[in-house]
């Protein structure tokens, strides 16, 4: 369900400064593909947003200390084909890399931990558990048999 | 939208509502609203929340987990109790819950691992508009009462050269419409040949309802032959 087409006044020399309530564009903080510098964040952003934009929004929403951004946009293939052969086009995105002020870094975290799943007792999760446990072991064959299948008579 | 460098900044309230996001930004407002022990002067918002970049992620205890719990979104209904200061909090919240969301959807599409409850980006996304509808309904009405005028943009009723009718809505230009080249090749009649078209159309449409109608009553009639005690709906 997206929000309508927001128009912009114009700008000419002298209007004052445009505030704007309620940004509309959502960044989305990468994993840089390539190594990058210490105090260099990876960004995804929408086309619309400029340096000066991504920028503002850091510094006052996030009151992160913004050094330099620098942006480009990267094209979304149009090769790919679907099953009816008709060209797929994958959408085109901005990508920016702000660098942080005050010597600040950044290094990406591990957002998907090996977590040690051991369900507590008595609770839902063990039951389901244990019974996935017992039907597995129903499901395998005698151990006398050595391996061999069902298909051998006897 | 490319506007000139450095004219667009954003105005937001500086409260950040909490020091760890313990409940999540679809629960009750109820810490919003500061108790103040005198009347006179308004509650005295501080930044407390200083994470910065930490504010992408989740938690530190919810990463890794299968499922994580979040409540329902917020209904147009619940929006419209809540005042503008409220509702201009609740946005940036909701914006930075949704940042944090996407972050999360990419990285699992990079490590090729199941993002935890994605059902949350939903929720979000339904939370924001509606909140942009109730602000809309309050600034129609608050425009309705100062100016009487029920649109922010204006426009004017105008038919294209196929022949149809429809609401123009007017755009800013920096120049007059007597000098602006492209606007003057766009044609707001409709020529004399295009009238042959319209007639054309406008029999194929009566000749799609006169099908429809003796469809409907085709069909009706032979449910009365079968079922003559049916009672027949009106429509």
């Amino acid at each position: 369900m997206p929000v309508t087409r927001v128009l912009y006044p114009l700008y000419q020399l002298g209007n004052p400064q445009l505030r704007i309530f309620r940004p509309n564009w959502f960044l989305t903080l990468v994993r840089p593909g390539k190594e990058q510098p210490p105090d260099t964040v990876q960004f995804r952003t929408p086309m619309e947003m400029t340096k000066c934009d991504i920028k503002n929004y850091l510094v006052n929403i996030y009151n992160v200390p913004v050094g330099a951004v620098r942006t480009r946009i990267q094209f979304g293939s149009n090769k790919k084909r679907n099953h009816r052969n008709q060209k797929i086009k994958q959408p085109d995105y901005k990508v920016a890399y702000v660098q942080l002020a005050q010597g600040q870094t950044f290094s990406f975290p591990d957002v998907f931990p090996e977590k040690d799943k051991t369900p507590e007792e008595g609770s839902m999760e063990e039951m389901e558990q244990k019974f996935m446990e017992d039907e597995k072991q129903r499901q395998k064959l005698d151990p006398r048999r050595g391996g061999v299948t069902e298909w051998f008579g006897l | 939208m490319t506007l000139r460098k450095g004219n667009r900044h954003f105005c937001i309230l500086i409260c950040q509502p909490h020091l760890y996001r313990e409940t999540s930004p679809l629960a009750a407002l109820s810490w919003c609203s500061p108790v103040s022990a005198v009347s006179q002067c308004r509650a005295l918002h501080t930044t407390v929340s200083r994470r910065g970049l930490d504010e992408f992620f989740d938690l530190p205890e919810n990463w890794g987990e299968n499922n994580v719990k979040s409540g329902a979104p917020w209904t147009a209904k619940q929006l419209r109790t809540k005042s503008n200061e409220d509702l201009h909090k609740l946005w940036y919240v909701l914006l930075k819950e949704k940042n944090m969301l996407l972050s999360l959807e990419q990285e699992s599409r990079r490590q090729r691992l199941q993002m935890p409850s994605p059902e949350r980006l939903k929720k979000v996304s339904r939370s924001m508009f509606r909140l942009e509808t109730v602000v809309k309904e309050r600034e129609t009405a608050l425009r309705l009462l100062q100016t009487g005028q029920e649109k922010g943009r204006p426009g004017a009723w105008r038919r294209n050269i196929f022949g149809y009718a429809y609401w123009y809505r007017y755009k800013e230009y920096a120049i007059p419409w007597y000098m602006n080249k492209r606007y003057k090749r766009k044609r707001f009649f409709t020529p004399k040949f295009v009238q042959p078209h319209i007639r054309l159309r406008l029999e194929k449409h009566l000749r799609g309802k006169a099908r429809d109608a003796s469809l409907q009553r085709g069909s009706r009639s032979k449910l009365k032959e079968k079922f003559p005690q049916m009672k027949v709906s009106a429509s």
